[in-house]
């Protein structure tokens, strides 16, 4: 169910929600989280399509603050400087979706305009699915969120993005590209698991030029294994496609030439394949939803390990 | 040189709490493959940790079954059970590999020969798959073919793990018959199997159940100030069932509800309500708490008025007619055997003394429920008119287990207007399932993928198992010298017995 409210206010939203509550028999104390997200017309659709299917594991109030720099004069009423649209049951995955289009002096106001629709004493947490404010910490949505999810790498110019993310950077505040390489890490680190534990003298970890996730690992291998890393750039790669560890005895790797499918090889063993899928957006904020707790390895990773890989 | 003291994983860092733990390389062996379990369950459990990412590459998977098939035959039986009960989406590439290390191995328990062939199946999984030796037996077969298992394991040598590598092996309830068969059981396999290697499971209480009371009971503080004798009046734990017997005449007839049920499920959740404060959540600490309260229950002096057991009869379960147990398949026509045990336990430590627990199964009874509900006492002064507070019952908390797990408060609010001020009980519902995740793991995931990490699960331990048979096998001895089980209607709450049982106390059952 999709509801238009057009020159509305908060109070009216608010109200049309307790209404749709009660006549479907629901209740708002069920979410668990409100999810802010800030972005534009054109990402809406998409961030609000992952936002649902995260809503599967974690029911919440999704609230997208969409600012209308060129608002349609003819359709406003002069009292009014909000647009809305409230989206219910098969629309809104396993919770409610509000997305409020702000426009005049309302666009520098996000935080009170979002403040009465938030769900009662529950986290809050907002995503900027593609380009993120300079400091999100200091941002009027980024300042009353708990956690601050980032994607620098879907933003316009990444590099210069991660760039302003690390000078700003606040515990609360997560980039999605860490997220994108949990499953790697995971791997790479049950492959250490196996015996014989020799030292490790040299990394080295394949895949796309210029690639988050990719710089986010090989830093983290830099600050934990502390040995030389290098990086290999392999042409038409979407994701990373190998990590290879030096020991004594040879190569200790884990491929994933594919999409999919991995292989992982141990020097004088038969290489064996392994399903490794290409995680997606919702696989990523999904498991940000789950752990809104603050994260040190990230810390550690995107201070330390950063500065020693990019030295 | 072992490194395994000295060697700590790099990339392993116990503030990162993202990184799931993934199997290292090992095989699982299921016996009883073709049963109902195995098919349901455990096969599609394995799939799905297969595609969460969370078993090696090198998993293997042997089932051991009587029926004459080929390994593809085998694997085409996996795929159907896989499809038609997996969790999450299927997936060819996930099969595929998963596939690639599906072994199968005709014959019977007593069958020697066929323990030799299964432990070269093992080997050559370890030869081609680099399993390393590390192997998990899964003992999906009827309590009295656990001996038999066992010694052929131990005979064909498969329980002896080499060096580095661990052998590992899952029993499923029940537990023995009583005192002494238990203590037998235990015998057998841990001259098998060190205790450590043994893992109890007994699925209906997930680790996730357990951890949740522990989260509600320890996590916060508003219950522990009234969780005592001073404000609880008693406990009522119920485990309800829906379905009659089904196909499980043999194993049922002669063993029952009370020492099917309430030994090991009801026992166990008594024990994690009744406990004190774990020093901390270690496997050890907990089973110290749960031995204490379970090494302080006493069992009532009258045994006639302070327990009650009954048998189903014809009748319509909710909008089927079913048969009486009696005249199920496979039960003797005149079988004493009771499908619905309800038992009064008191616990002598100063937290509980005076508060009765209350403990109830059966099978054909109103719906599936399973619960634990603290009762309260009513508040000592009521300063109302005694009409206003007619309707007023006891508050209670009501921990749900399944399904639906959550947490329901019951207390009284005033009827809003009226010309008389009235109070009524009135409820507050918490539920997991609303709360959090609509797709959480299936328990027998988080089962199996705990055996192959290794985990010390949260299961009772040889000790409990032997209290808890201490605590029945008294009851069971005197409902022995009673003659046939009191009837109930199929789809009723149990025998008349059992609520007199509670009206002589001057209580009466919740109805979940």
């Amino acid at each position: 169910m999709i509801i238009d409210m057009p020159n509305t206010r908060t109070r009216d939203i608010s109200h049309k929600i307790d209404e749709l509550h009660e006549e479907r028999g629901e209740a708002a104390i069920g979410r668990v989280l409100t999810l802010l997200i800030e972005t534009d017309a054109e990402e809406l659709e998409d961030a609000l399509e992952v936002a649902n299917a995260a809503s599967r594991e974690h029911p919440c109030r999704v609230i997208a603050v969409v600012p209308d720099h060129n608002p349609d004069l003819k359709a406003c009423e002069d009292d009014s400087n909000l647009n809305a649209q409230v989206r219910f049951g098969a629309d809104a995955g396993a919770g409610e979706i509000i997305i409020l289009y702000p426009r005049n002096g309302l666009i520098e106001h996000p935080d009170t305009l979002v403040m009465p629709l938030l769900v009662a004493d529950t986290p809050i947490v907002a995503w900027w699915p593609t380009n993120p404010p300079a400091n999100p910490a200091q941002d009027p949505l980024g300042a009353m969120a708990g956690s601050r999810i980032t994607d620098a790498m879907r933003s316009n110019n990444p590099e210069a993005t991660v760039e302003r993310l690390r000078r700003h950077w606040s515990p609360e505040d997560v980039d999605l590209s860490w997220t994108r390489v949990t499953v790697w890490r995971a791997m790479l680190a049950s492959l250490l698991d196996q015996p014989p534990h020799l030292p490790i003298t040299e990394v080295k970890v394949s895949g796309p030029a210029d690639f988050l996730p990719s710089e986010l690992l090989l830093a983290w291998l830099r600050l934990k294994l502390g040995v030389p890393v290098k990086y290999e750039v392999v042409e038409d790669a979407e994701a990373v496609t190998g990590v290879y560890f030096t020991r004594e005895d040879g190569v200790v790797s884990l491929e994933r030439p594919h999409e999919d499918h991995a292989v992982i090889s141990f020097p004088g063993q038969t290489p064996q394949p392994i399903s490794v899928p290409i995680r997606t957006l919702e696989d990523c904020l999904s498991e940000e939803l789950r752990r809104i707790d603050l994260d040190q390895v990230y810390a550690d990773v995107i201070n330390t390990g950063w500065d020693l890989t990019h030295a | 040189m072992n490194d395994s003291i000295t060697w700590t994983n790099p990339l392993r860092d116990p503030q990162d709490l993202r990184l799931p733990r993934i199997a290292g390389p090992c095989s699982l062996v299921i016996f009883g493959v073709t049963g109902d379990l195995a098919q349901k369950k455990l096969l599609p459990a394995v799939y799905d940790l297969a595609n969460r990412g969370l078993l090696p590459p090198s998993f293997g998977l042997t089932g051991f079954a009587r029926r004459d098939w080929s390994n593809e035959q085998f694997i085409e039986f996996v795929k159907k059970a896989v499809q038609e009960h997996c969790r999450t989406p299927f997936r060819e590439s996930t099969w595929r590999n998963l596939a690639e290390g599906i072994r199968f191995v005709q014959g019977t328990f007593d069958d020697p020969a066929a323990f030799e062939r299964l432990s070269e199946t093992v080997q050559e999984l370890d030869r081609d798959r680099g399993t390393r030796g590390n192997h998990a037996f899964y003992m999906s077969v009827p309590p009295r073919a656990f001996p038999t298992v066992s010694k052929q394991l131990s005979a064909s040598g498969l329980s002896r793990s080499s060096e580095g590598a661990w052998r590992r092996v899952i029993i499923e309830k029940p537990f023995g018959h009583d005192l002494e068969s238990a203590k037998e059981l235990d015998r057998v396999v841990s001259e098998v199997f060190d205790p450590s290697s043994v893992f109890r499971i007994d699925h209906y209480i997930g680790k996730e159940t357990v951890q949740n009371l522990l989260a509600l009971r320890f996590a916060n503080s508003m219950y522990e100030p009234i969780w005592n004798a001073n404000y609880v009046d008693h406990v009522q734990i119920t485990m309800a069932e829906d379905i009659g017997i089904g196909g499980r005449a043999g194993y049922y007839d002669g063993i029952g509800a009370a020492r099917d049920v309430i030994q090991n499920h009801l026992l166990q959740l008594m024990a994690l309500t009744a406990m004190e404060e774990p020093v901390s959540f270690s496997a050890a600490d907990l089973t110290a708490e749960k031995t204490k309260v379970l090494s302080a229950v006493r069992l009532p002096k009258d045994l006639s008025a302070h327990t009650a057991r009954g048998q189903y009869a014809a009748g319509w379960q909710g909008s089927h007619e079913v048969a009486g147990y009696l005249d199920e398949k496979g039960i003797d026509p005149s079988s004493t055997t009771e499908t619905y045990a309800a038992i009064r336990l008191d616990v002598d430590t100063r937290r509980w003394a005076g508060v009765p627990f209350y403990l109830r199964t059966g099978k054909r009874l109103g719906k599936r429920v399973t619960e634990i509900a603290v009762v309260f006492k009513r508040a000592p002064h009521l300063p109302f008119e005694s009409t206003a507070v007619r309707e007023l019952g006891n508050n209670s908390i009501v921990i749900r287990v399944q399904p639906d797990e959550g947490v329901t408060m019951r207390f009284g609010a005033k009827v809003p207007g009226g010309s008389a001020f009235e109070v009524r009980d009135v409820s507050m519902d918490f539920s997991y399932g609303r709360s959090f995740t609509e797709s959480s793991p299936e328990a027998y995931e988080r089962l199996i993928l705990d055996v192959l990490l290794g985990d010390p699960p949260l299961f009772p331990t040889t000790e409990e198992v032997n209290l808890s048979w201490k605590i029945l096998d008294p009851i069971e001895q005197y409902w022995a010298t009673l003659g046939q089980p009191q009837p109930y209607r199929s789809g009723t709450w149990g025998p008349a017995e059992a609520d007199e049982m509670l009206a002589n106390d001057g209580r009466h059952w919740r109805m979940p």
